[in-house]
């Protein structure tokens, strides 16, 4: 197996004022190629801080990041965003789609941002992806037009079109009902399944439970790690961090 | 109460940049109209004041020669209504010599002493020193042929021989008329000196200046002299009124113009701020919500709006009207400067009440109508929902843009101009405005520049006059036609003419190879040489409400002259008598009158001719009478003056342009964030996003062009041609230059993008996670 993702001592302190807030205080770990990591921990712990940087949306303070063996902290915020087009996919707990662009347009949009294709291979990948999430149907409808379900399933075709290395997913059942919920978990795990790797934020044991493994963060440090699947144990152990 | 003012304290502090290019617009608009308006309740003034200072005469009379006695001119003197004269003042004409040139001159008689009435103001240089041979000169021999102290007068004496004498001063004359008079410059000496050059004083003319009790009373004075003798011993008058016309005429211009911008300028301020208000309502919509769980009333919510708005303008209008008052002597400054006095407006109440009510006003009444939709939100959907985009579709023409392949930012930056379509109208109407400043100050320049090139559309369709004095007509018109260059000349004999009902005009009488001149006809055809037909000037056909294809009788020369009838065949630019002037054949008017010999002769030169050799030509010897006098420069000065002021005002309009766009970026920008965000965490780069934002400010620009040009040209053509009317000139045709035009694209798009490629670079740099974290 390869490490897709490798971080080192990362370190995040936000200054507001005179107030200084740690977010991460030396994390480090590895995530490998094809896996389905979960990241859990309370509101505040720090997961998503570690997500963002991950992603590339954020910078570190210290520490080091490396994702497919490029290495995050030194780039400049264009090199950033063709990172981002290029290597991650994102999938947000509220969607975050474009309102007045159509199902279609937001999904393609990643792509035609990149580049280096042509339209209809574009189109085709589209479709493909809206098959394979069940909403082909609704490609012409706008967000504003679908139920909360279907709206993520839009964001995580738009977050496979390019088709990244990395899927980062932050809280992506979050806003979603329970059915709606499970739904969007079994997609992300088919994908896993076909050797998407997938890094999530989550605060829930049923979604962190799909995952391989877990790792658990408090106040801005790795705490613990466990394997996935049992969501009973893994509901006992965030717990325990309290 | 302390909630509301709470509440406007924060959100103007909030937003401080948007807050202060708010209070600038206004303050704009404000200064604007403050201009316009003291420039109209003080279009007088300066003449008035100059009138006053000088102690003017209300009318002067100008008798015919032999024709009045000593006693009509006391009897003129005990009418009830005149409370003051100048004594009966003597002149005499005769041509005077300098660089070449022979002009007629009327040489006016000044006493010793400075008069009581009608006094002379020096501009220039000194008066005269009582025994010494010297001259002053009327500003307009100073203006048209750059005469001052220092140069030199030849005049041939009654006995032949020739006299220099120096200029020493420029003087002011408030009751010579520069453009409805036909009467000569004048030059002013000691009654010494002219009797010592014209010692016959029976060829002398007389004039008197009357002050009036009441200075309207002009018409029904003249009335009275004229009833005083059965025999016409009056050649002409001037009234007062008529010189205070000729001298605002750049003030009411510059009125006209400054009234246009000043409506723009508040046009544009309303436009922004529905703009802004509408905005910042949309965006608040969900701290409105908040507001109003709290304890807000509908009526508090609008109250922290309209107060916002209130505040701002009523600074922004006092700013405003300081700077309007600061520079309201500017658009007065023509008129002031060429009566050589100061003159500052005084405070005017009206004008201040004026500009207080109607700059908040509508400031207040925009702000209001658009925050009443804040007042009315439900508060549990704004809670929930807050603001919602107003159009929820993808724009067709983005689409379009997208299955053609263009670049992404390119399609998504097409389609934001759709996503706030009130906003977008409103910010375009303001850059369309702006764009329409420039057509009308490219227009006008364009217009001068073909009018300069081809001047018979100002009327001027020759090249040159010749005037005799001595000379005879056959040889004048012998000399003309062998001069070198010439290619063709008419003479023109000006009849003076009066209507049935007593109106006094004059008549072109004209001969000569008239189809070889570019006559512009405005209406109808030029009339056929030895007919009863006639051409009308645009202004003569105003003032006694005629038109092509009707017939007018004139009584010509004196009362008791012969009467004659012209059809009007045509209408024609007539640059003289504000346009009341019309045109005939000479063979019409030669059997009613005794003499009718031209004694001005109009020449078109082959474009070869060398205009120092006709003048040798026709004037071989210092003495000979025939004058030659090339025509240049026919545009006068002041519309270059013109056209600098309405730039400048093109470019204030442009300034409220820049400033809408830039308001509308930023706001644009604030509200986008989220979606900027998204884009940017899905691959969109800063400089991407920059040319996002900066194709929207781009694709308003290029609709504000679509429509800035076209109105910008209807809109030149009106106000031209108002002021064409206005100075019965006639219908004036509009030129552009395709290149100016062409240019205004970029020039436009530089605009755009300037104005919102602050804001662009802001969201550029937003930081995604904070942007994301906000929901």
């Amino acid at each position: 197996m390869t490490t897709l993702v490798e971080i080192r001592d990362l370190r995040k302190t936000y200054q507001t004022g005179s107030v200084r807030f740690e977010a991460l205080r030396g994390i480090s770990l590895d995530v490998e190629e094809g896996d389905f990591a979960a990241i859990m921990g309370q509101s505040g712990s720090g997961k998503s801080t570690l997500l963002h940087i991950t992603g590339g949306l954020d910078q570190p303070t210290a520490g080091s990041v490396r994702v497919g063996g490029t290495m995050l902290q030194a780039m400049s915020e264009r090199e950033l965003a063709l990172f981002r087009r290029a290597q991650v996919g994102f999938v947000f707990q509220f969607f975050n789609l474009i309102e007045n662009l159509n199902v279609r347009a937001n999904v393609e949009l990643p792509a035609l941002l990149k580049g280096g294709q042509s339209r209809r291979d574009i189109h085709r990948r589209c479709s493909f992806l809206l098959e394979r999430l069940g909403i082909a149907d609704q490609a012409n409808k706008y967000p504003w037009e679908l139920s909360g379900g279907q709206q993520q399933r839009v964001a995580i075709a738009r977050a496979l079109i390019n088709q990244p290395a990395l899927l980062l997913a932050d809280e992506p059942t979050g806003n979603l009902d329970s059915a709606s919920g499970e739904e969007v978990l079994n997609i992300l795990r088919q994908f896993n399944q076909q050797g998407q790797t997938i890094l999530m934020v989550t605060h829930a044991a049923s979604a962190a439970a799909q995952a391989d493994y877990i790792f658990f963060i408090r106040d801005g440090l790795l705490v613990d790690q466990m394997p996935g699947g049992d969501e009973k144990a893994i509901a006992q152990r965030l717990a325990d961090l309290r | 109460m302390h909630a509301i003012w709470q509440k406007i304290w924060a959100d103007l502090l909030h937003r401080r940049l948007v807050s202060l290019l708010i209070l600038g617009t206004i303050a704009a608009a404000a200064a604007l109209l403050t201009l316009a308006l003291i420039t109209l309740f003080n279009l007088e003034a300066p003449y008035d004041k100059s009138h006053a200072e000088l102690n003017g005469a209300h009318l002067w009379l100008h008798f015919k020669p032999g024709r009045v006695r000593a006693m009509d001119i006391r009897q003129i003197e005990s009418l009830p209504q005149v409370t003051e004269s100048t004594g009966r003042q003597f002149s005499y004409t005769t041509s005077v010599r300098f660089n070449q040139q022979r002009v007629p001159v009327s040489l006016r008689v000044i006493p010793p002493e400075p008069p009581r009435v009608n006094r002379l103001r020096l501009l220039s240089g000194r008066l005269l020193n009582p025994g010494e041979d010297e001259v002053l000169i009327s500003r307009d021999l100073r203006d048209i042929y750059h005469l001052g102290p220092g140069d030199q007068l030849e005049i041939l004496r009654a006995d032949g021989r020739r006299v220099t004498l120096p200029i020493v001063g420029v003087v002011y004359d408030p009751m010579y008329d520069n453009y409805r008079s036909s009467l000569p410059p004048y030059a002013y000496l000691s009654e010494d000196l002219l009797a010592s050059l014209f010692p016959d004083k029976s060829t002398w003319e007389w004039s008197l200046g009357l002050r009036l009790a009441d200075p309207e009373a002009v018409q029904t004075v003249l009335e009275q002299i004229e009833a005083m003798r059965t025999v016409t011993f009056i050649a002409s008058h001037t009234d007062w009124r008529d010189v205070r016309s000729s001298a605002i005429f750049d003030a009411q211009m510059a009125f006209i113009f400054l009234s246009a911008f000043s409506f723009f300028a508040i046009l544009a301020t309303v436009l922004i701020v529905v703009s802004i208000v509408s905005s910042t309502v949309l965006a608040q919509i969900k701290q409105i919500g908040i507001l109003k769980a709290v304890g807000f009333t509908g009526q508090q919510v609008l109250g922290v709006y309209v107060g916002q708005y209130a505040l701002l303008s009523l600074l922004g209008t006092i700013l405003g009207f300081l700077l309007g008052l600061g520079l309201a002597p500017l658009p007065l400054k023509t008129v002031t400067a060429s009566l050589n006095t100061a003159y500052r407006p005084p405070f005017n109440p009206w004008t201040m009440l004026i500009v207080f009510v109607a700059v908040p006003g509508i400031t207040m009444l925009a702000a209001m109508t658009a925050s009443a939709r804040g007042a009315r939100v439900n508060t549990i959907q704004a809670i929930a929902v807050g603001g919602e985009t107003l159009l929820k579709k993808s724009f067709w023409l983005a689409r379009v843009l997208e299955r053609a392949g263009a670049p992404m930012p390119l399609v998504l930056g097409v389609n934001d101009v759709f996503v706030k379509p009130l906003r977008s109208i409103l910010a375009g109407i303001n850059l369309t405005l702006g764009v329409m400043g420039v057509v009308f100050g490219l227009a006008l320049s364009g217009t001068i520049r073909v009018y300069r090139q081809n001047p018979a559309l100002l009327g001027l369709v020759y090249d040159a006059i010749v005037t005799r004095e001595q000379s005879s007509d056959d040889r004048a018109r012998r000399l003309i036609a062998q001069a070198p260059g010439v290619e063709a000349f008419y003479g023109e004999y000006l009849v003076e003419a009066q209507t049935l009902d007593g109106r006094l005009l004059k008549l072109r009488a004209v001969e000569g190879d008239m189809e070889a001149f570019p006559f512009h006809i405005l209406e109808g055809r030029f009339f056929q040489p030895g007919s009863s037909e006639a051409l009308a000037g645009k202004g003569l056909l105003d003032w006694l409400g005629l038109k092509v294809g009707d017939s007018l009788t004139l009584v010509l020369d004196k009362d008791d002259g012969p009467q004659a009838t012209w059809v009007i065949v045509g209408e024609y630019p007539e640059p003289a008598d504000a346009g009341q002037r019309l045109m005939v054949s000479l063979s019409s008017v030669r059997p009613l009158l005794k003499h009718t010999d031209p004694s001005t002769y109009y020449l078109k030169l082959s474009p070869s001719a060398d205009p120092q050799a006709i003048r040798a030509f026709l004037s071989p010897r210092r003495e000979s009478d025939l004058n030659f006098t090339l025509m240049e420069d026919v545009i006068p000065s002041t519309v270059i003056y013109l056209q600098v002021a309405i730039f400048a005002l093109a470019g204030i309009l442009i300034g409220i342009a820049m400033v809408n766009i830039l308001i509308m970026s930023l706001l644009s920008a604030q509200e986008k964030l989220r979606v900027v965000g998204i884009l940017k965490t899905v691959g969109m780069t800063p400089w991407q996003v920059i040319f996002m934002f900066i194709t929207s400010a781009s694709f308003l620009g290029m609709l504000s062009i679509a429509a800035g040009v076209p109105a910008g040209l209807v809109l030149t053509r009106n106000l031209l041609n108002l002021m064409a009317d206005f100075t019965g000139f006639g219908q004036i045709s509009v030129s552009v230059g395709k290149a100016a035009l062409l240019a205004l694209l970029p020039f436009t798009l530089f605009v755009s993008v300037l104005g919102s490629f602050l804001p662009a670079r802001w969201a550029a740099k937003v930081y995604i996670v904070h942007v994301l974290r906000k929901e």
